[in-house]
């Protein structure tokens, strides 16, 4: 043993520093999967959207250049598509990101019986949004549905709620707030949880209202975890596709459709696929800031 | 200060209400009869409880089948996350920099920030080029491929608790590398490989674009059934229900075991705890 220990504590800071340089290797495996089931698709995606791949024809498959992406810009379904994405984007980061905070600010004050509202609270974003969809498409029916039952007992006219635009993409937007605000709650809360109890007290002793408090210490202080939030709903919106293929599916006609529905249905549905791939590089390059600032934004919370 | 504690409890209570609620409807209609779904004012709860809908969902044609593949789907994908993402994450919580450690965190959140369909649609023709349409393995490849990530940072956060002083000790004894994570770290590390197992088989039990894709009537799964309900002309809210809450159920059981881990592993990738 005490021979032992003389021998390797002369080499240890030798093979300390062999040692943890393999670690690195580490990630190989992980290298080589998403190589094989992201980065190949994605870079074949590219491709495939400078051909002209009809699911429904058996010809072959020839070289077309830009024609896909000229089409896609020129048609009007692209534009009205991403002017809904837009609304449903701009529309629910204004419901979802006061309520989240207003919540987590609730949470915050460490009520008794805190613990358990959270866990309540953090339910609907754990679940099957397809389950979801079906149960609130359920409750917004316009014979049976709960909702207008309610709305007739204050003496509400029923709403045929999925059946034109405004109500839907509404419907869309309190299934989609239903669950993703526990996110925002939550997230707001580990940035509430993180604020040094002391600037309260000083805050406190100096006089400063609540609504003071919040506006001037708070709010500040949480704001770059608002931005990541943002961001992740962002990308979140541009992705929406569980719910509102249950809801809606983008009806009627396509006055719900998102440009990621719209996607979906020009591959599978008219069985375009290189024109449905080339939307997709359009709809990467507009996730393409949000993943710069992401990255950008992740490193300094971290 | 009292006014504002009652506001923050009616709050508080109404926002769980709310949550609350929907998941309480589907369960209630999911055990009414057709008699009490189909009326108003809506019964919540008086009507007699039956298990018709769920007897005609279990004797569904391939009900059995396609639930087993959601648990294959979801177990498979999720072993899979363990393993890659245990030994990428402790390389990642061990040592802040080396090469190739920006362009692999670069792909993570590409596959994050990417919609799924962008992906799906050179996944698809790739997959049924190499017959590999409506196969369970591709889908467990894929499921795993789009998790990996999550999987990583929820591990990194976990790996990085573990202090270094235990791995020093152990190299002064002369072990590996790889020797001393198995033997040393993913046992300390157990309950965050337990946590990050349920989150990853979350994601993977809710998936329904990728199957929907990729899945025919071979690996098709769960959510894919659920939604299949609401393209048949009669909507039948009943066994619909039904569906839903044998889809959803599993998910509340297990929030109730992990609460211990929820914050961290909802906000990971995020926020760092």
């Amino acid at each position: 043993m005490v021979t032992k220990l003389s021998g390797p504590r002369a080499t240890s800071k030798r093979s300390k520093g062999k040692n943890l340089r393999p670690v690195a290797h580490f990630t190989v495996p992980t290298w080589i999967f998403l190589f094989l089931t992201i980065l190949i698709p994605f870079i074949y995606g590219i491709y495939i959207s400078f051909l002209n791949i009809n699911l429904a024809s058996f010809l072959p498959a020839s070289f077309i250049g830009f024609d896909n992406y000229l089409n896609v810009l020129r048609a009007p379904e692209t534009w009205s598509t991403f002017q809904i994405t837009l609304v449903i984007t701009v529309f629910g980061l204004l419901v979802q990101i006061p309520l989240g905070i207003i919540l987590a600010l609730a949470l915050h004050e460490n009520l008794r019986g805190t613990k358990i509202f959270r866990s309540i609270l953090i339910t609907p974003m754990l679940l099957t949004p397809v389950a979801v969809g079906l149960t609130y498409r359920f409750m917004f029916d316009t014979d049976l549905g709960v909702l207008n039952w309610m709305l007739g007992l204050l003496n509400i006219e029923k709403v045929n709620w999925l059946g034109s635009q405004t109500s839907a993409l509404f419907a869309i937007i309190i299934v989609d707030s239903w669950q993703s605000i526990p996110f925002v709650m939550l997230l707001v809360l580990a940035a509430l949880t993180a604020i040094s109890p002391s600037l309260y007290e000083a805050a406190r002793v100096d006089g400063a209202s609540s609504s003071q408090i919040f506006r001037n210490l708070t709010l500040p202080l949480i704001t770059p975890t608002l931005l990541v939030i943002t961001m992740i709903k962002i990308m979140d919106f541009l992705k929406l596709f569980d719910t509102l293929f249950i809801l809606t599916r983008g009806g009627p006609g396509n006055a719900t459709t998102t440009l990621g529905l719209w996607t979906y249905k020009t591959g599978f549905i008219f069985l375009e696929l290189s024109r449905a791939a080339a939307l997709g590089v359009i709809v990467a390059i507009i996730s393409l800031p949000v993943y710069f600032l992401w990255r950008k934004a992740s490193k300094g919370v971290r | 200060m009292k006014v504002r504690t009652t506001f923050s409890y009616l709050l508080l209570a109404s926002a769980s209400f709310l949550s609350l609620f929907p998941l309480f409807w589907t369960i209630s209609t999911s055990i009414k009869d057709r008699v009490d779904t189909y009326t108003l004012p809506p019964k919540f709860f008086n009507f007699s409880p039956t298990f018709k809908n769920y007897h005609s969902l279990f004797s569904m044609d391939k009900f059995w089948e396609i639930y087993w593949n959601s648990i294959l789907i979801t177990f498979g994908s999720t072993l899979i996350c363990l393993v890659l993402g245990s030994l990428a994450a402790y390389a990642f919580a061990r040592k802040p920099k080396f090469r190739g450690r920006g362009p692999l965190e670069g792909l993570m959140i590409a596959v994050r920030a990417l919609p799924g369909i962008v992906l799906l649609l050179p996944i698809y023709k790739l997959s049924s080029y190499f017959g590999l349409y409506d196969s369970k393995i591709a889908l467990i490849l894929i499921y795993a491929g789009f998790n990996l990530p999550f999987a990583i940072w929820l591990l990194m956060s976990f790996f990085e608790q573990i202090p270094i002083e235990i791995e020093e000790s152990a190299r002064v004894d002369g072990a590996s590398n790889f020797r001393m994570f198995t033997k040393i770290i993913l046992p300390i590390a157990a309950p965050g490989l337990v946590a990050t197992g349920i989150f990853v088989s979350l994601l993977s039990w809710n998936e329904f674009l990728i199957p929907v894709i990729m899945a025919g009537e071979n690996a098709k799964t769960l959510p894919v059934l659920v939604a299949s309900f609401i393209s048949n002309r009669t909507l039948d809210w009943g066994p619909m229900a039904a569906a839903a809450t044998v889809a959803l159920v599993p998910i509340v059981l297990l929030t109730v075991v992990i609460q211990r881990w929820l914050v961290a592993g909802l906000s990971s990738g995020a926020v760092k705890e």
